[in-house]
């Protein structure tokens, strides 16, 4: 009862890993190649988050987690962008995103 | 206490929720406003942890991701071929004039009525500061400004919707 009143780094760190996982599950398992960029920032939230928690329950300035986080999450941004881009340039050549029936027409 | 443990676990609901929701929505567009609720929600999970820059950063990028859906939904819409009405340009130049006219007085009823405090607004956002400002104090010059917003957007509306050339009207 204890472990679920007092909110600690524990708590956070398992909702981190759970976000990862989800994230991973989604980037193994999906087809669509704009929903596995989708996971990719997922899983890069997650890693911010595990940043501030420890920057939270570590370093009470919390301005090397600030510091790191911003930067993580503009370079996580800017390679979504960039995906994205592809992405439109694949969806333009061939109607469709799905990476089995990419694959199938390189083949 | 008591309020901590039940904002920490509805945002944990909240987060798994819209990452599960992401993966698994059966239509694109479901996943993406997903995308938008995990976004936000975890915003807020940093402003818990006391990561206010974080935080003001998340929602931006919040914003910015709710722009790029707003215009690819403009752009979908157009591509359905409805048969929108033109606008005559002097009418939008003349609309876009108006609205800046209502900007720049409502930004010096803000300085002048009560005492500068956009600029305490935006002192908080950029600078590391701890003055005085509190936001329960803005929130009732804050809704006047909302009616008067909602006051110009009616008054937009009416001035809009006069007759106007149908573009399958042009076309003939």
């Amino acid at each position: 009862m204890d472990f679920i009143l007092n909110i600690g780094l524990l708590h956070y760190l398992i909702l981190s890993l759970l976000l990862f996982l989800i994230g991973l599950t989604g980037v193994l398992i999906s087809r669509n190649m704009l929903r596995t960029v989708m996971s990719m920032f997922i899983m890069t939230i997650s890693v911010v988050l595990n940043f501030m928690v420890f920057g939270h329950y570590c370093d009470n300035s919390m301005e090397n987690a600030n510091m790191i986080s911003i930067f993580v999450l503009t370079i996580s941004v800017v390679q979504t962008i960039i995906a994205l881009v592809i992405l439109y340039k694949i969806y333009q050549a061939n109607e469709y995103l799905d990476a089995e029936k990419i694959k199938d027409k390189e083949n | 206490m008591e309020s901590n443990i039940f904002y920490f676990y509805s945002l944990c609901v909240i987060i798994l929720g819209s990452a599960a929701g992401i993966i698994l929505a059966p239509r694109m567009y479901i996943s993406v406003i997903a995308l938008f609720f995990l976004i936000c929600s975890s915003g807020f999970l940093y402003l818990s942890l006391n990561a206010k820059y974080m935080a003001i950063f998340q929602f931006i990028l919040c914003g910015i991701f709710l722009c790029g859906y707003v215009f690819i939904l403009l752009k979908k819409i157009n591509r359905l071929n409805l048969k929108l009405k033109l606008v005559n340009p002097i009418k939008i130049i003349f609309s876009s004039l108006w609205v800046l006219l209502f900007g720049v007085l409502t930004c010096l009823f803000f300085n002048e009525e009560f005492n500068n405090s956009l600029y305490s607004i935006f002192n908080f956002i950029i600078e590391k500061s701890s003055d005085t400002v509190k936001f329960a104090e803005h929130i009732f010059p804050l809704h006047l400004v909302i009616l008067l917003v909602f006051v110009a957007a009616i008054i937009l509306r009416i001035f809009l919707s006069s007759p106007v050339v149908s573009q399958n009207e042009e076309q003939k």
